[in-house]
């Protein structure tokens, strides 16, 4: 019998922060969306806004384009400031493809 | 798509609702948003990632048994395929011994940290280095080469972040200069783009940064990487610059793009997207003059093309690289041509007419870029495929016959360069390869 050892060449990863935590309930919440306006976002985040707005009594949804939109933008600290700045309790980011 | 997050710090997985493609394109029906709406609704309330706290920590070692030696390097072959750690060809395990070895290349310590891997962030190290050239076929003294190539790759003036996931199938391409090219056998000249057994390097070094792409940094096809066609990505491009072929007051690549100091062993980092070769001379009875103009007119001319690949580096990357043989260099400025005036005659012969560049639909794409100075570029008419003509790099390769030129299409956000550098012990490794290769 032959053996080999080998190193796991897919190395480690590292997890210096963690993701935002979920809101318990939608109902009552106010909601922002990012959106980097490519892949029809300008067509699916106002549907989405409009289902929550029907389906969670008492939620706010922000304008789609209350914070600056477009891939040259939504990455930056600035971008990142007026969200938290907004208050919003959850964000919705798209469109990716 | 998996990664998107990782490389942030952030556990490997997200709250995303995916669909298929077709409903990101004009026109598309979006009334699967409604019907999934409480896959968005649940992302908000209940997600949780299922691998926070995990990953972190050491790689562990692999071990496989069989029958016989062969069977035992086909397991190793198939486990790799199975954990998507391979490229398809054959590979060396990266044993305890062979890393080890690798390890003799290199100046740093093994455990030295050199970033991580965009984008699913895996931990590189001296180490992942040495493991990835193994697993290549990789020898000692490609390891300096290695590292600063790696080194260059993480820095973020490279790109490689968004180039590693985006769908445009960028590739890396690595110009070496200085005498670490002549001596670790990497070709310049004949062949320069390979394979070339008598001049493996290229091929072990640009192999092993796709493993480290994709094995660190989650670029596998389809899932970690939406690159279409994933062209030339085997073993990237690396090569030398033939500065025994530079023409008097040429400079080396690497002392003109980054400022090295000519002899410099240094290593120089774009992207690119496509490659071709362009004929270059006449072929009946031309004057030289002729002959240097007309393959001048057919370079600028097959640059002049309104896919706006260069957008990805156009303030401070590179449209593209430019190989011309030393023989072409060398009669160019006999001519009276100037490195400095084939750069300005490619960017202003390369340049877009405004109808010619509406009608492809080029304005939306760059008047939503994220460089001023490309937005402000629409309105010049021709426009120019890049903002400046230093951009442009022009090396000196390629086998001394003056026929052919070839262009490697950026899609380089920056040149990155790196000195190389070199262990106490690399005049041994290079005997050491003497011996095993036979004379360079």
């Amino acid at each position: 019998m032959v053996r080999l050892e080998f190193h796991d060449p897919s190395g480690a990863t590292e997890v210096t922060q963690a993701h935002a935590p979920r809101v318990a309930a939608l109902a009552g919440k106010r909601i922002g969306f990012v959106s980097n306006e490519q892949w029809q976002a300008y067509r699916m985040l106002p549907l989405l806004k409009g289902l929550l707005e029907a389906d969670f009594p008492g939620i706010e949804v922000l304008p789609i384009d209350a914070f600056p939109q477009g891939n040259a933008v939504i990455g930056s600290e600035e971008t990142a400031a007026l969200v938290k700045a907004s208050g919003v309790d959850a964000v919705v980011i798209g469109n990716a493809a | 798509m998996t990664n998107a997050v990782a490389g942030l710090g952030l556990a490997p997985d997200a709250a995303m609702v995916t669909f298929p493609i077709e409903m990101f394109l004009p026109g598309s029906d979006i009334g699967p948003v409604r019907a999934r709406k409480q896959e968005f609704y649940d992302g908000l309330t209940r997600w949780r990632s299922a691998l926070a706290g995990d990953g972190a920590g050491e790689a562990p070692m692999l071990r496989v048994e069989g029958t016989s030696a062969e069977d035992a390097f086909a397991r190793v072959n198939h486990l790799m395929l199975a954990n998507r750690w391979g490229d398809g060809l054959p590979l060396w395990p990266p044993t305890r011994e062979r890393v080890d070895w690798i390890l003799r290349g290199s100046a740093q310590p093994r455990g030295r940290k050199l970033g991580t891997f965009p984008p699913r962030g895996g931990v590189t190290t001296v180490e992942s280095c040495a493991v990835a050239l193994a697993m290549a076929g990789g020898r000692p003294e490609y390891l300096p080469v290695l590292v600063a190539v790696v080194e260059a790759f993480l820095d973020p003036e490279s790109g490689s972040e968004t180039l590693q996931a985006a769908s445009g199938s960028a590739f890396p391409v690595v110009i070496v200069n200085g005498p670490i090219g002549a001596r670790i056998r990497l070709n310049a000249g004949f062949g320069c783009l390979g394979p070339d057994p008598q001049r493996p390097a290229g091929a072990s070094i640009g192999r092993a940064l796709r493993l480290l792409q994709q094995n660190l940094g989650g670029a596998l096809p389809g899932i970690g990487t939406m690159a279409n066609y994933g062209g030339l990505r085997y073993t990237n491009v690396v090569f030398a610059e033939d500065e025994a072929s530079l023409p008097a007051g040429w400079t080396p690549h690497g002392t003109e793009r980054h400022g090295f100091a000519p002899s410099t062993s240094s290593i120089s980092l774009a992207f690119a997207s496509g490659a071709t070769n362009i004929r270059r001379r006449g072929a009946k009875k031309e004057t030289p003059e002729e002959d240097a103009l007309q393959g001048m007119h057919r370079m600028a001319d097959f640059m002049r093309v309104p896919n706006m690949a260069g957008l990805a580096g156009y303030e401070h990357g590179a449209p593209g690289i430019l190989m011309i043989p030393g023989v072409v260099a060398q009669t160019m400025i006999g001519l009276g041509w100037t490195k400095t005036s084939i750069r300005e005659f490619l960017w202003q012969h390369s340049r877009i007419p405004a109808e010619a560049l509406h009608r492809a639909g080029c304005p939306a794409w760059i008047e939503i870029d994220t460089s001023k100075v490309v937005r402000e570029s629409l309105a010049l008419d021709p426009w120019p495929i890049t903002a400046q003509p230093d951009n442009f790099v022009i090396v000196v390769a390629g086998g001394g016959h003056p026929t052919n030129s070839y262009w490697l299409q950026g899609y380089s956000p920056g040149v990155v360069g790196r000195r190389i550098e070199l262990p106490a012990s690399f005049e041994g490794l290079i005997a050491e390869a003497e011996r095993d290769l036979g004379p360079a």
